[in-house]
């Protein structure tokens, strides 16, 4: 593998004051891209695909139809991307005989592109070092899948990419048989070119090949890929391709973005979440020093200047009148997103939960957890060319189709002339789905006629983004004598996450927010159970988080089941696996509970002082549970996670290593929301400016973690990215519970709600 | 006012009350150090001054003049023939497969670098203090801190094959 493509002016031409090409004018000169004649299906992805991801056969009275639409913007299973049918859209054959691959899906630390880069090496068939991978850009036609989100981006391209492979190299093998006279069965992929079998003199470089013709038949039959069980690449632990430039400095980000001549972009902020101007105006802007241009427009006001420090001097000095609207408290947003009977939607129902809950058998519990925000440590940032014929922005971006479309709609051009080139990502995490620091730059440059450059601050990033909404759940359960779950009702209610980003009419049609209500849906069996969702309407915008609704769902479920647990004097994970079955998903959980119960060393007596917890979770048709070993300090009310051990079961496992530093980043997420994170509204504005009020987890605070991986024996890949953030938080309430008796009931469970929970 | 950077003499135009981050990032166009909170936080504008890990984001121009900068596009030697020699914190972080998106990765490397410099044999508890003001977004805490451990290893043996006497060695 010959690096990735943000190191060099590549697909992404990260740099691109040092080349100012696109793709197609790349270094490496690829060979012409051929012209494919359709002949058979495209790519339609999503029916076969739906396996657990949004939990379909409990939705009652949405159409099966609005669902998929929306799949595609979660980007969960089920989504009805099409993927190129054409192999010369994901390959191309360059000089030096190796193939590139083209991806649509970005890297932002997920490993993805190794990981796709080892799905098209299992059928190319050619060395892993003669596989060069490159970013496309929106000027390649990759079809609509634009988006790297909702853990998809294995699990969705895996099996488009497999047939374009062995279809690629089925196209070129079958020519190369033509050029070497050979029949089409002895030519074998021989290093970077193909080979008579038997006779290796007899061979042609790639090269020759791909420039042999230029018109190209997709084969009459689909091309047979591999059985599952031959993998030999996909499965193995492979290097990620983008870490060497990352621990040189070379990676090229969106904040990182550079151009000859350009300047850089500030825009003035709303003071408050629900302040509207009233005036804007350029005040003493035009006067300060650096200042290029200051532009003011109906809606819209921002400077333009030399130095990043000249642009937000000067913004600060621009006059804008302000209606600063309702001074909004925290405890007012917190009363909003509440139970209380109105507009519910059911999302699961089985059986008649009502009928049993309300004895006084039934145990009841109620769980909050507060907003969030995802503070990727590279802030948003794009970069823009904006030039009477071509539009050029470089973007740190989960969506780079919907930021060209935006960027096109703001600047008010043809979307065709627009190109969006997506760098590295310093972080997604979901915050990186939106479109308005591109928006921002393009409008700057287009004033200005300079390419601009806007990079938000730490303030900017913390406050002017969308935020894990506010959650409220309250539970009620029964259990019968022997330990069977007879009847258990969830009632969530919650802040918008994807419908914020729907038109009005998709979610009046679909009614609950499927982004909320991820991982509220009860797994265990029970003859009664019911899910309801309440959809709040919080005056704050809020979105998608990194596993969305699953972190607070899954904190609410697991925290009562063990209170269940508890109740019927059973050991938390002899219950859970007691109300599990042994098909399907059931059965998936149960070997996950299970491993992870090993691992952490679940029966055995813990330490000193310290107690352990367990809590699963299946999300996007993957199977995690997690076992943390705590202890808390009693006069500081600091919990400690000393230990956290995953189990996770995301079907098969295209790069382990990969998989398991997934495993390993969602604890830390999962740790540090469980104890630490905690956004908060006071008269009217976000608290956090900086990351002293709202502090990320340190390697101090980090536990020792350990991750075994099952797989489901299906030869199926899951979404891996966000599954095991669910399981944490609860995993350390129990934990919590079991060593003191007490319970939490509020994420974060910082010190002071400790203190509270011990007094 | 000149600067030294990664061995080299170069003139930036800025004050010498401009801060380093900036100069380095926006005017001379390196983009090894990361910016992250602009204020002393995160630990991700990390580079070295006279091999002393300091935050470039709150380090103005005057308090680094006459000073050596290293940034991470310094921190790889060239080898007699040329070659790249990675610092061994740089190959232990490959060997790890530590970094995520790595955003924070070029702060953790230097902050390690110069670390082991002054302590080339930490415990465990070492690292944890000495990496402990350093974020991570994407949480690859446990994988660094292995990954320190095993450049102070890596780091040990290569100053002991170095002392070790020239027959002993081949
Ligand atoms: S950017 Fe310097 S410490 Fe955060
Ligand atoms: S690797 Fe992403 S912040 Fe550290």
């Amino acid at each position: 593998m010959s690096g990735d493509a943000n190191t060099q002016p590549a697909g992404a031409d990260p740099n691109p004051s040092r080349d100012a090409q696109t793709a197609d004018q790349a270094a490496a000169q690829p060979t012409k891209r051929s012209r494919w004649r359709l002949s058979r299906r495209g790519f339609l992805i999503g029916a076969g695909a739906v396996a657990g991801g949004l939990a379909l056969g409990y939705v009652y009275g949405v159409p099966w139809t609005r669902l998929q639409l929306a799949g595609v913007f979660e980007g969960a299973e089920g989504q009805p991307s099409r993927f190129p049918e054409d192999p010369w859209a994901w390959f191309e054959v360059l000089p030096d005989n190796r193939i590139r691959l083209y991806l649509m899906k970005v890297e932002m630390g997920q490993g993805v592109h190794t990981a796709l880069a080892q799905i098209a090496a299992e059928e190319l068939g050619i060395a892993w070092e003669d596989l060069d991978i490159a970013q496309a850009t929106t000027g390649r036609d990759m079809g609509d899948s634009l988006m790297t989100s909702g853990s998809s981006s294995v699990s969705g391209v895996f099996q488009p990419l497999l047939e374009a492979a062995a279809t690629f190299r089925a196209m070129l093998a079958t020519e190369a048989a033509m050029l070497l006279g050979a029949p089409a069965d002895q030519v074998m992929v021989a290093g970077r070119g193909f080979a008579v079998q038997g006779d290796p003199a007899r061979r042609v470089d790639f090269a020759a090949v791909a420039t042999s013709k230029t018109e190209w038949e997709a084969p009459k039959e689909p091309v047979a890929i591999k059985n599952w069980q031959d993998y030999s690449v996909i499965g193995q632990p492979r290097a990620r391709v983008d870490i060497p430039a990352k621990v040189t400095g070379q990676a090229i980000y969106g904040m990182d973005a550079r151009l000859d001549g350009m300047k850089y972009g500030a825009v003035v902020r709303p003071p408050t979440i629900s302040a509207t101007a009233k005036s804007l105006g350029a005040g003493a802007a035009a006067e300060m020093a650096g200042v290029v241009k200051v532009v003011v427009a109906e809606d819209f006001a921002g400077v333009v200047a030399d130095t990043r420090t000249a642009a937000y001097a000067a913004v600060a000095q621009m006059s804008t009148e302000w209606d600063l609207g309702h001074p909004w408290q925290q405890a007012e947003l917190e009363a909003i997103v509440t139970v209380d009977g109105r507009d519910g939607i059911v999302i699961q129902e089985v059986g008649d939960a009502s009928r049993l809950l309300g004895e006084e058998t039934t145990v009841t519990s109620e769980y909050r957890t507060p907003f969030a925000i995802h503070t990727p440590l590279e802030a948003q940032a794009a970069l823009a060319d904006v030039q009477p014929d071509r539009v050029r922005v470089w973007c740190s971006t989960q969506g780079q189709g919907f930021v060209r479309a935006e960027v096109a709609k703001a600047i008010g051009v043809d979307e065709q002339i627009v190109e969006v080139i997506p760098t590295y990502l310093g972080g997604g995490y979901g915050r990186k789905a939106g479109w308005e620091v591109a928006i921002e730059a393009a409008r700057l440059a287009q004033a200005a006629g300079v390419p601009v450059h806007v990079g938000w601050s730490r303030l900017e990033e913390l406050r002017y983004g969308y935020f894990r909404p506010l959650t409220h759940h309250q539970l009620a359960g029964r259990v019968d004598a022997a330990g069977n779950l007879l009847a258990i009702e969830h009632r969530q209610a919650s802040g918008d996450v994807a419908f914020d980003f729907l038109p009005p009419l998709m979610t009046a049609v679909m009614g609950a927010d499927f982004g909320a209500y991820r991982g509220a849906t009860i797994r265990y069996d029970a003859p009664n159970k019911r899910t309801v969702a309440f959809r709040r309407d919080l005056p704050i915008r809020t979105g998608w988080w990194r596993g969305l609704g699953l972190l607070p769902n899954t904190f609410a479920v697991e925290s009562f089941i063990d209170e269940l647990a508890h109740a019927a004097a059973i050991d938390p994970l002899a219950f859970r696996l007691q109300n599990l079955h042994d098909e399907g998903d059931s059965g998936r959980l149960k070997r996950v509970l299970q491993a992870a119960a090993d691992l952490g060393e679940w029966g055995q007596p813990a330490p000193a002082g310290r107690a352990r917890g367990i809590a699963a979770t299946v999300d996007v048709g993957t199977a995690v549970a997690m076992v943390a070993e705590v202890s808390v300090d009693v006069t500081t009310g600091k919990i400690r996670v000393h230990k956290v051990a995953a189990a996770m079961d995301c079907g098969l496992t295209v790069n382990p290593d990969g998989a398991r530093a997934q495993v390993e980043g969602n604890i830390m997420w999962g740790v540090g929301s469980a104890l630490i994170e905690e956004m908060t509204v006071q008269d009217g504005q976000v608290v956090p400016a900086n990351f002293d009020r709202y502090p990320l987890l340190t390697m101090k605070e980090a536990p020792d973690v350990a991750v075994v991986l099952l797989e489901a024996g299906d030869g199926v890949p899951r979404g891996v990215g966000e599954p095991p953030i669910g399981p944490v938080a609860p995993a350390i309430a129990n934990a919590f519970y079991a060593l003191t008796g007490k319970r939490v009931h509020q994420l974060p469970m910082n010190e002071a709600r400790v203190l509270a929970a011990l007094a | 006012m000149n600067l030294r950077i990664n061995g080299t003499e170069r003139e930036v135009a800025e004050g010498s009350s401009a801060l380093l981050i900036y100069t380095l990032r926006d005017e001379l166009g390196m983009t090894g150090a990361k910016i992250g909170c602009a204020a002393g936080f995160c630990g991700v504008c990390t580079v070295l001054v006279d091999g002393v890990a300091t935050r470039a984001c709150i380090t103005p121009l005057a308090v680094v003049e006459g000073k050596e900068i290293t940034t991470i596009e310094g921190l790889a030697q060239q080898d007699a023939s040329g070659a790249v020699r990675l610092h061994p914190v740089q190959q232990a972080f490959i060997d790890a497969q530590v970094p995520q998106c790595g955003w924070c990765m070029s702060g953790q490397i230097l902050t390690a670098a110069a670390f082991l410099q002054t302590n080339p044999a930490p415990t465990e508890a070492e690292v944890v203090a000495a990496m402990g003001e350093n974020y991570c977004r994407c949480g690859c805490y446990h994988r660094i801190k292995q990954a320190v451990l095993a450049a102070a290893e890596q780091m040990a043996a290569q100053v002991v094959a170095a002392t070790l006497p020239t027959e002993v060695r081949a």
